[in-house]
């Protein structure tokens, strides 16, 4: 007779946020799989209403400390989308160069110093930066470079201030771009060599079934490598405008979890962040990213998550390559941001934060009061996945020992870099007094 | 001899935490522009950079609820154990511990590290100072200034 036995990791390691996991299984099956997020709801979306529209992306930037840009760049052009505004290519263009700081950012943070202690068996990215320092400072270096370009662009590295609806209260100069370039052209061969690197790694092989197989989901353009715009496109045919949302993906609450769980409506599960983008984009990554993933061996499609990180890694590559061809093709907007006046509105946008879609939607009233606000992170979209993973593969890592099993379930969620501070929202509080009038 | 750097670490906009870009705000003009003032706001893989070779004043809130609010707390970062409730602002990055321990393994160390960790209560969104913390900034402020003029003849 088969015993039941259980993983629980009361707090998960090098994760963002505060996360348990819990599975109990037996020798021939996996029973319960629960990712649990008990960080307190942070009511976001509750304390903008009331607030000027102007002020929406300065408040949800503070959301997040790893990826502020993508909440400022998701609040914005869902105000612009409100009030039909559409940016000149050269305010794009800058707001695509920012984007690509915190790619950078926070990607480099992750690959170096969260995930490939998983790869290379250490602890923790402190411990792996006695053995390979190195390794480390390359990851540093690049990350600085980022920081670099979203000081320059945002006013400051962390919690940037410089991006207003209708484009950005102050421009960068010529000569400051000039001197950005200098930084970002070393930091683009780093970036080449953490390609060949990461592609390097020993990966555990998990590939799912037809049966099983991912819906990846990312905004896809035309014209571009998605970040700011693009419709919204899956690997099971979906091809909708960001204005559909609402239709095709539903959150619902889980007992376990003060996080929602996002699902593709009628479908259930889905997969956002880099390799979605990747297996969605390939086509539109520069030339040299192409090559180096060519040159390392690395496919066009790619379906074994603990691969994520080499895709990351090509994502940097071309986050520094996109950011240099920006620079060098920069042209001056003839103003630094176009007027705008509030009226009764309602607006949405998608953007591609490091982790993977942001959706943000807003009404405003007559006076650009906010009057209703969403908002669903990236992780609260993969938390099914992230839970359908761990019970697919859990059955290939039952024989291990109980820590190394854990192990490779912590390895398996950080594939995802969930950010758990981000997807913490929650349902609507009702504040019902005793005595209240009815 | 290296020269003195300042930094302040927190968020200005979560009430306490606030309280060492708030010392650095007045010290900015006190100080010569010699001695670096500068306002981190949790990525501690920048103080590396930073405090390379440099002779450091750090300033932090605390949580701790074992001591008062606006207790002081001196350390030698360099040779006491630092509380882990230090300068953790997220989970995703690094606290100062685990910076001070991956500067010491990349040789990127301070010369030295004089830590002021202040206790708070209100850590919240949009919340002001609480008196008693705004009361141990200011104390902070004047030792920092009697350390530096010490050291340097003058500031």
């Amino acid at each position: 007779m088969s015993k039941h036995k259980t993983v629980k990791v009361d707090y998960l390691a090098r994760v963002e946020g505060e996360g348990a996991l819990y599975i109990r299984y037996d020798d021939q099956h996996v029973h319960d799989v629960q990712l649990k997020i008990f960080e307190p709801p942070r009511f976001f979306e509750g304390f903008m209403c009331g607030r000027d529209y102007r002020e929406a992306p300065d408040i949800t930037a503070r959301i997040c400390g790893i990826c502020p840009v993508a909440y400022q760049m998701s609040a914005v052009h869902a105000m612009e989308n409100a009030l039909e505004l559409v940016l000149s290519a050269e305010l794009h263009a800058l707001r695509r160069l920012m984007y690509c700081g915190e790619w950078i950012e926070s990607h480099t943070l992750h690959i170096y110093m969260l995930h490939a202690p998983d790869f290379l068996g250490y602890p923790s990215g402190v411990a792996m930066a006695k053995d390979h320092p190195q390794r480390v400072q390359d990851g540093l270096q690049m990350k600085k470079a980022g920081n670099a370009i979203v000081r320059l662009l945002g006013g400051r590295e962390v919690h940037p201030i410089n991006v207003r609806v209708g484009g950005f209260y102050r421009l960068p100069t010529a000569t400051e771009l000039a001197a950005l370039r200098e930084t970002l052209l070393p930091a683009r061969d780093i970036a080449i060599a953490t390609v060949r690197w990461a592609a390097a790694l020993c990966f555990p092989q998990f590939e799912r079934s037809a049966d099983d197989a991912y819906e990846f989901v990312a905004l896809s353009d035309p014209d571009e490598y998605p970040m700011n715009r693009g419709r919204i496109r899956s690997t099971q045919g979906l091809d909708i405008p960001v204005s559909d949302y609402d239709q095709h993906f539903r959150e619902t609450h889980v007992k376990h979890s003060t996080a929602l769980h996002s699902e593709r409506v009628g479908r259930g599960a889905y997969f956002v962040g880099p390799m979605a983008r990747y297996n969605l984009n390939y086509s539109r990554l520069s030339p040299l990213v192409q090559q180096v993933a060519r040159e390392v061996g690395f496919p066009p499609f790619c379906a074994n998550p603990f691969q994520s990180i080499v895709v990351r890694s090509l994502e940097v590559l071309y986050a520094f390559d996109e950011a240099l061809r920006i620079i060098d093709h920069y042209c001056a907007p003839e103003r630094p941001f176009e007027e705008t006046e509030p009226r009764p509105a309602e607006g949405c946008a998608v953007t591609e934060a490091p982790r993977g879609l942001l959706y943000h939607r807003y009404q405003i009233d007559a006076a650009g009061k906010i009057s209703n606000a969403k908002i669903v992170a990236p992780t609260s979209q993969n938390q099914k996945t992230i839970e359908d993973d761990l019970r697919l593969m859990l059955p290939q890592f039952m024989h291990l020992a109980a820590d190394d099993l854990q192990a490779h379930c912590e390895q398996a969620i950080r594939n995802y870099d969930p950010c758990i501070s981000c997807s913490t929202h929650f349902l609507k509080l009702h504040l019902d007094p005793v005595g209240a009038a009815p | 001899m290296s020269g003195w750097t300042i930094i302040g670490v927190g968020n200005r906009f979560r009430g306490d935490d606030s309280v060492g870009p708030y010392v650095i705000d007045r010290l900015r003009s006190r100080l010569p522009s010699s001695t670096p003032c500068i306002e981190n706001n949790g990525d501690m893989t920048s103080l590396l950079d930073e405090w390379r070779q440099r002779r450091v004043c750090l300033i932090d809130a605390l949580q701790a609820e074992d001591q008062a609010t606006g207790a002081i707390l001196r350390l030698n970062g360099l040779a006491e154990e630092i509380p882990p409730t230090l300068c953790r602002t997220s989970s995703h990055g690094l606290n100062l511990g685990e910076a001070l321990a991956l500067a010491g393994a990349l040789d990127a160390l301070p010369e030295r590290l004089d830590l002021y960790a202040i206790c708070g209560e209100d850590f919240s969104p949009n919340a002001s100072l609480s008196a008693a913390v705004e009361d141990a900034a200011r104390q902070v402020e004047r030792e920092i200034l009697e350390k530096l003029s010490l050291h340097t003849g003058g500031v």
